[in-house]
């Protein structure tokens, strides 16, 4: 059994390597291109693809809106779009002979930096650039080693988390499989189900928690009534 | 344990791509539709509750428009009503007037039979009276009768004033008997009255069975009746001046 820390590349593309999870996240991306066009005919009558489509977009709306107390469009895309890849993602294992993307880490490592970048660009579209510095300062600028240090550890803590309970569920698996391959891991694979749900789930949630306390952070502090 | 860097490149891009795919293709339209949805959702809402409280106007001016015909309906019934009474009023006075025209007509009707009913019974009343005076005076002496009568003319005559009786002495007496006068009769006649007179007047004699019985002097200007007849023409006339007194009472 091969170590679940080690990737070998699928193909070399001149001196870049293409590893497997970078050709399966192409497949997702092809897959999720699909479906969206199986929803771009919508109308007034909504068919069921276009009606769980929509349940898909009012839940994670009202998700960021819980959340937010804001509008939930600037964020749907960005939000709803991590949700989805990680889902799918941690799912693909079910796929015979497929190994998640998000049980390697460089692509938990891809979306932690994504997420890290977003809470910088949505912190400073929301406060400005010094607004999003301040909130460093917060509550006394004896907490802005502290704070920057919190930015760094708390988006390095998602990509443990993620790629930690997607690597195991898979290596549990394989080593359950190998074991017992008939039937035997398939509560195993139930549950790695609901792991790979909660984690795109709890992933979501703390990028928008993260951005939004980015955001709140960059505004000015409400004047104090006398 | 390895990290390729090359490997993170491409699966932030392709995050990135991903997102911005499904943001062009998915995320935008869903929920351009979904808002769209809830926009004609709420038009239909308000028509609706356009429609509604049209409705609700339409069914008060409804309410309205009945309470009016009931209004008018009510005036129209009572202006029916009070034209009828007035109708019933007006020939409840003409057939009272009517009958009070038929009680008049039949009480005038009463009255005139009634009259013509007394008049009759006095008709034969007189008739009756003549009658039983003619048959008694079949049964009384003639002589008798005469001689009474011939006593009663003197007395009469004997009332007249001064200027009647001169009257009488200078003009041409007619004597009606109520039977033939014979010579005997006729000199007793001329006797009594020139007795009555003081002088023999012209006279001339006539006979009138409806006398019954005595006689009659008649002059241009005087008339003196002695007879039955006179008498019982002076009953009637007693008799019908006592029914005039009763009927003014």
């Amino acid at each position: 059994m091969d170590s679940p820390l080690l990737s070998e590349p699928l193909f070399l593309l001149g001196p870049v390597p293409i590893m497997v999870s970078v050709v399966v996240t192409w497949a997702i991306m092809v897959a999720l291109g699909l479906v969206a066009l199986l929803t771009c005919r919508l109308t007034q009558v909504p068919s069921r693809v276009q009606a769980a489509a929509e349940l898909l977009v009012i839940t994670v709306d009202s998700q960021i809106r819980d959340v937010t107390g804001a509008a939930p469009a600037p964020y749907r895309a960005f939000i709803g779009t991590l949700f989805v890849f990680i889902l799918i993602a941690n799912w693909s294992s079910l796929i015979p002979g497929i190994d998640p993307p998000t049980a390697t880490m460089e692509t938990p490592a891809a979306l932690a930096l994504i997420v890290f970048l977003s809470i910088i660009f949505f912190g400073i579209q929301g406060g400005g650039l010094g607004g999003f510095l301040r909130g460093f300062a917060r509550p006394n600028p004896v907490m802005i080693p502290l704070n920057m240090l919190e930015s760094l550890t708390r988006t390095f803590s998602m990509f443990v988390r993620l790629f930690g309970n997607v690597m195991s569920g898979v290596f549990v698996i394989a080593i359950v499989g190998s074991l017992a391959a008939l039937l035997v891991p398939i509560p195993l694979m139930a549950l790695d189900l609901l792991t790979g749900a909660v984690q795109a789930y709890i992933f979501a949630i703390l990028s928008i928690v993260f951005i939004t306390s980015a955001v709140e952070k960059g505004k000015p502090p409400p004047e104090k009534e006398s | 344990m390895s990290f390729d860097l090359w490997t993170l490149g491409f699966q932030a891009v392709n995050v990135l791509v991903l997102i911005w795919l499904l943001q062009r293709f998915f995320w935008t339209p869903v929920a351009a539709m979904i808002v769209a949805r809830q926009e004609s959702a709420q038009k239909m809402l308000d028509s609706a509750a356009a429609e509604r409280a049209k409705a609700k106007a339409e069914s008060a001016e409804i309410t309205a428009t009945r309470a009016g015909i009931q209004d008018e309906r009510r005036a129209i019934l009572d202006a029916a009503r009070a034209e009828a009474e007035a109708a019933r009023d007006l020939l409840l006075q003409d057939a009272r007037a009517a009958a009070q025209v038929l009680q008049d007509t039949a009480k005038a009707a009463r009255v005139r039979a009634a009259e013509t009913l007394k008049q009759t019974a006095i008709a034969e009343a007189q008739g009756l009276a003549v009658t039983i005076a003619g048959r008694l005076m079949a049964r009384l002496d003639g002589a008798g009768t005469d001689a009474a009568f011939l006593g009663w003319l003197a007395e009469g005559l004997a009332t007249l004033s001064d200027m009647d009786r001169k009257a009488l002495a200078g003009a041409t007496i007619t004597v009606v008997c109520a039977k033939e006068a014979d010579n005997d009769a006729q000199a007793r006649i001329t006797e009594t009255i020139a007795g009555a007179l003081g002088t023999t007047p012209d006279l001339t004699f006539r006979t009138d069975p409806d006398l019954i019985a005595g006689l009659e002097l008649h002059a241009p200007h005087v008339t003196l009746r002695n007879s039955w007849r006179a008498d019982l023409d002076r009953i009637a006339a007693a008799l019908a001046d006592k029914d005039a007194e009763s009927d003014a009472a």
